[in-house]
């Protein structure tokens, strides 16, 4: 239905997180880290971006300004999922559309998931 | 001689163990089984690193989630949340050594400390980095590009691993020191150690050091052979004479107890031992007392002395403290620790211990215990305390008396004995002094009897000419 990039360092995680978003029948790209994820985008845009915050290389942060930077890109809805920074994201609620603190519920997630892409 | 700039890991028994803390730049392999404590170490290190200004660079290589790390850690005290993505970063290179191999998380890792601008990096999986490496070689390698690239900017590196490795394995030749943690079963009792078992370039005390876990993290105890083994010999027992609370007691030992000396009392149970001591730290005068025991709670010791007449200083007293461990699982360091903590920071000046035998229990290899008490007694003269302890002795009624052990006798300066003895179906009490280092003494003895105002001694025993004991006046 939808093009995700899930951006975590965490593998498992982030492995999860793409099988319970390809059962709800999107297609999912996984990034270790911001760098990767951006790259990603760029080479082909996606409807939603789920990051993580801690990651090697570029943060869940820099890639959200980053993204927000790139004209390309700045209407690019982003969720942030993160345990500790949760706070930090939602200090910045220009860069993130949704923020969900880890761990959260599955069905939370599919939810903000929905909400965003309008389905 | 060049000294080394350390940065301490807030652990302070860790940090006197390794004589300061970590030698800044310097790299170091933290070993041990799963359930060892090397996350809770390197955690707590992270955040008293952070807290001291410092930052830090957290690198998983498992699949474990960070954020089943982060609830485990949030009951430990030094747990600070606010710090997470600040000053501390966790990130798992997981991906990257599996997509792209060791060259590439060496790549990330100089990368990553310098964007993070890290002082500290923690590395935590080489068991897995093992496992990816083709040879010795590549691990060799990989352990040494990542010190040496952190070294090179200043950045003390601690690698986390399972692994039991070897002396000669590559990753211990390389990095500058090795610190193991074991966690071993000493009868049915748990038993944490660590040693530090390698140490380049610096002194580090050696052995097994006991430790615990608990919300606070890491409480390590440092043998005290080894904290204190530059004492040495101690010199003479200083001449002048404190009083130990009896007046006829006092005149048999020729004018007293002489300063900083170790007195054992020893004896049978109900025998006298405590009453004793708590005339001797009745009579501290302006000098700070402390009572450690494993028997008896303040409460009870109290309404021991009120019974026999005894006047202690009131509760709330500044210059009385009475610290009590039952005897359960006690960790033979922790006590000696505490104890001459408390000695140090509040200047005690009389001691008494009830008894020597709490240490005993608390032992788990008492093949080290002369040494112990050695250094525990030698340690207690070096800061000018009189020491009272009390020994018991198990045999109830007569039998053999024998002194603890032949090495502990020649570790105390004075020994009084303590008998009991029935004489016409009667329990009967008997004080004598066995030995006082060099000083002369009454070594006659003498009943001994209580009375409402404590401690009676009474006529001399065996000598008929004198005062002849009852037994025989009725003959």
């Amino acid at each position: 239905m939808a093009l995700i990039v899930v951006a975590d360092d965490e593998f498992l995680l982030a492995t999860m997180l793409a099988d319970i978003l390809e059962d709800e029948g999107h297609e999912v790209v996984t990034a270790s880290h911001g760098l990767v994820a951006l790259e990603r985008i760029r080479a082909r845009r996606p409807a939603l971006l789920i990051t993580d915050f801690m990651m090697p290389v570029m943060t869940g942060l820099e890639l959200a300004q980053a993204i927000r930077a790139d004209q390309d890109l700045a209407d690019l809805p982003i969720i942030l999922v993160s345990g500790a920074q949760g706070a930090i994201g939602r200090e910045h609620g220009d860069l993130f559309t949704d923020v969900l603190d880890k761990p959260y519920r599955n069905e939370s997630l599919l939810a903000a998931v929905e909400r965003i892409l309008g389905v | 001689m060049k000294s080394f700039s350390r940065i301490a890991s807030g652990i302070e028994g860790l940090d006197r163990i390794l004589e300061g803390g970590f030698i800044r730049g310097a790299s170091y392999i933290v070993q041990g089984r799963p359930g060892a404590g090397k996350t809770i170490l390197s955690n707590q290190f992270a955040f008293n690193h952070a807290k001291a200004g410092g930052r830090v660079l957290f690198v998983t290589l498992l699949a474990e989630s960070h954020e089943r790390l982060f609830q485990a850690l949030s009951t430990m005290d030094f747990f600070d949340a606010e710090r997470l993505g600040k000053d501390i970063s966790y990130v798992s290179v997981f991906q990257t050594l599996r997509e792209e191999g060791l060259d590439a998380v060496v790549k990330l890792l100089r990368k990553e400390t310098k964007r993070q601008e890290a002082t500290l990096l923690i590395f935590d999986g080489l068991l897995n980095a093992r496992d990816r490496a083709d040879t010795d070689f590549d691990v060799k390698t990989f352990v040494a590009e990542v010190q040496g690239q952190a070294a090179f900017v200043d950045c003390t590196v601690l690698f986390l691993t399972s692994a039991s490795l070897e002396e000669t394995s590559p990753e211990h030749t390389m990095v500058d020191g090795v610190i193991e943690l074991s966690d071993t079963l000493a009868g049915v009792r748990s038993l944490r150690q660590m040693q530090v078992r390698k140490s380049r370039g610096s002194r580090a005390l050696g052995g097994l050091h006991k430790f615990e876990i608990s919300n606070s993290g890491l409480t390590v105890y440092p043998r005290i052979e080894t904290l204190y083994a530059h004492l040495g010999q101690q010199e003479e027992v200083e001449p002048t004479r404190i009083s130990c609370g009896i007046g006829r007691l006092d005149t048999m030992m020729g004018g007293g107890l002489p300063r900083g000396s170790i007195t054992l009392i020893a004896g049978p149970s109900g025998s006298g031992k405590t009453t004793l001591g708590l005339h001797f730290l009745a009579t501290a005068e302006n000098e700070p007392a402390l009572h450690f025991g494993f028997f008896e709670t303040e409460q009870r010791l109290r309404l021991k002395a009120t019974s026999q007449g005894i006047a202690l200083p009131p509760p709330g007293d500044p210059g009385f403290a009475v610290l009590w461990h039952p005897v359960a699982e006690n960790l033979l360091d922790r006590l000696a620790h505490e104890l001459l903590d408390h000695v140090a920071a509040h200047g005690i000046k009389r001691l008494f211990i009830d008894g020597l035998g709490g240490f005993e229990r608390a032992a788990v290899h008492r093949d080290h215990l002369t040494e112990f008490f050695a250094t525990l007694t030698a340690q207690l003269r070096n800061l000018g305390v009189t020491t009272v302890a009390t020994w018991e002795i198990r045999d109830m009624v007569g039998g053999d008396i024998s002194a603890p052990s032949a090495h502990l006798s020649a570790l105390l300066d004075n020994m009084i004995l303590l008998r009991q003895f029935e004489e016409n179906h009667d329990l009967q009490r008997s004080l004598s002094i066995q030995k006082m280092r060099e000083s002369a003494f009454d070594t006659h003895a003498y009943r001994l009897g209580f009375s409402p105002s404590g401690f009676m001694i009474g006529e001399r025993l065996g000598h008929p000419l004198e005062q002849p004991s009852p037994s025989e006046s009725r003959g």
